[in-house]
């Protein structure tokens, strides 16, 4: 159990500074706190800066009013700006590369509904998408709406992007076995 | 490094393993730590840096470490128990929420967005700092009277959305939590490391918070008494957009034999009970009448005005939506 420090990390038994384990897209990762992560660094520069994980954009700034930095927390939708790396010791992280790389229908459907113009916002669309999915497989039109609303597309593709969602639905629904859930 | 946008502020994070050791923290700090848990209103504060250096936290004190954890829904001998750092998506996800004390279920669901429910907590949410955008102009760039300056920049300024009823402290930022108007309508206690106070006795118009709390205080549970039998509530929200927005307008209601509770928020820099609708309403008038009492002794000025009408609207729906007579759905 942590007990109360100010490194931002894990204390261990030795008591040097702390250290955060993460896992990222399976693989997990250990940082020294106050050496590889600073407890103010925000955990999108944790992902994008250390591990190079691109797919985490930026359009608000950090205010947490786009979504474009939208990772999966413990299967949570989390605004990676507004989150502390530290913070993060011990947790699950998901990102679109994890899911490129396990191949989830989201990504076909997206490409194949042209459900992006720039870009830019499609990462954080597709992890709420995701998170959205995880949590209720058979989602009705409303249910997407709500489900996606925490994200802004500047390019304005959002009827794409909700026939790409429920298209990526039915393909997981298919995967399964088209049968009930 | 390549730093997208602005860093944030350098701080101390301490991990606290128990309430004693956060309240301990805090007290060393003395002001200048901050309780964290959610992080999205504390997280926003350090990357734009609103607020003079001298109010800036140096450190923040995490809840979220505190064991046993402060994140619990639960319900004893017919009160409803919330840990102070429950998400505010589980408890609108909440079954037992959804069933006994549907206002704080919809309040919770009504709250910016996904992402921002999934992170933000229900303490977290009745402590906001005023979202006024010239008290937010990033580097203190407005030193208004929240701050420790002499003016509100809003009086003179843009106060479309500002309080109809008057300054506190020559402040006319509402309050704009969305939980608040379900606690003060459920009648809700917040649970201290120090006392229990009653909703309506939680907030205030202070440089620069808008709680009662001392810097030494965190809340730990937030309890509310199932309304008897019969009784329903209701919360609806007024804002440009359906997603992520303020509310510009919001009201709880609790309607049921002998029961009537009216709370509104975003009209005053507190949020506010509508005691006048309440009496209407228990001496057998109708929505109607109660919700125009409701705005009684309203101060509008010429640029916000609007929001009287559109608070009648809202507490006159929700009271009937409360009693089974309106339809839901049909946005304002
Ligand atoms: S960058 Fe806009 S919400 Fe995080
Ligand atoms: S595709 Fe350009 S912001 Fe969405």
């Amino acid at each position: 159990m942590s007990s109360a420090n100010a490194h931002g990390g894990r204390q261990d038994s030795s008591g040097s500074p702390g250290v955060i384990r993460l896992t990222v897209n399976g693989k997990r990762y250990e940082f020294k706190v106050g050496v590889d992560v600073m407890p103010f660094t925000a955990l999108r520069e944790l992902l994008r800066d250390r591990l190079g994980l691109t797919s985490l954009k930026e359009m608000c700034e950090g205010e947490g009013v786009c979504g474009s930095c939208t990772v999966l927390v413990d299967g949570r939708p989390t605004l990676s700006c507004l989150t502390l790396a530290v913070d993060c010791d011990g947790k699950e992280i998901e990102t679109v590369e994890g899911l490129a790389e396990s191949g989830h229908p989201l990504l076909e459907a997206f490409s194949r509904n042209y459900a992006y113009q720039c870009g830019y916002c499609t990462p954080g669309f597709i992890m709420s998408a995701k998170a959205l999915l995880d949590r209720n497989p058979d989602p009705s039109y409303e249910d997407i709406v709500r489900g996606l609303s925490g994200n802004i597309c500047r390019c304005g593709t959002y009827a794409a992007i909700l026939s790409a969602t429920r298209e990526a639905a039915d393909a997981l629904k298919a995967r399964r076995g088209g049968g009930g859930l | 490094m390549i730093l997208m946008g602005r860093p944030l502020r350098r701080f101390e994070l301490i991990n606290a393993g128990t309430v004693d050791e956060a309240v301990r923290a805090l007290s060393k700090y003395d002001g200048r730590a901050w309780p964290f848990a959610g992080g999205t209103d504390v997280l926003r504060v350090l990357r734009f840096r609103p607020l003079p250096e001298d109010l800036m936290p140096d450190a923040l004190v995490n809840l979220k470490t505190i064991s046993p954890s402060m994140s619990y829904i639960k319900e004893e001998d017919g009160v409803l128990r919330i840990g102070a750092t429950t998400r505010l998506a589980d408890i609108s996800r909440d079954p037992l929420v959804r069933s006994g004390y549907q206002a704080l279920a919809e309040a919770a669901e009504a709250v910016a967005t996904p992402q921002i429910r999934e992170m933000g907590t229900i303490a977290g949410n009745i402590s906001q700092l005023p979202q006024c955008l010239y008290f937010r102009k990033p580097d203190d760039r407005f030193h208004c009277a929240r701050k420790g300056g002499s003016v509100c920049y809003a009086q003179s300024g843009d106060y479309r959305y500002h309080s109809i009823f008057g300054a506190v402290n020559n402040c006319i930022m509402p309050n704009t939590s969305d939980i608040a108007p379900a606690l003060v309508a459920l009648g809700a206690r917040i649970v201290t490391n120090k006392r229990t106070l009653e909703a309506e006795g939680f907030w205030d118009v202070r440089v620069p918070g808008n709680t009662v709390l001392d810097r030494d205080e965190i809340i730990t549970e937030i309890q509310v008494t199932r309304p008897p039998p019969g009784a329903r509530s209701k919360f609806l929200k007024f804002a440009v957009r359906k997603s992520i927005d303020f509310p510009l307008v919001n009201v709880a209601v609790v309607r049921g034999d002998g029961v009537a509770r009216v709370a509104l928020n975003a009209v005053a820099p507190k949020p506010y009970r509508a005691y006048a609708a309440e009496e209407v309403l228990l001496g057998g008038g109708s929505e109607e009448e109660a919700a125009s009492a409701a705005l009684d002794g309203a101060v509008p000025l010429q640029m916000n005005r609007w929001k009287i009408s559109v608070a009648r609207t809202l507490v006159k729906r929700a009271l009937l939506m409360a009693s089974g007579r309106g339809a839901e759905g049909g946005g304002p």
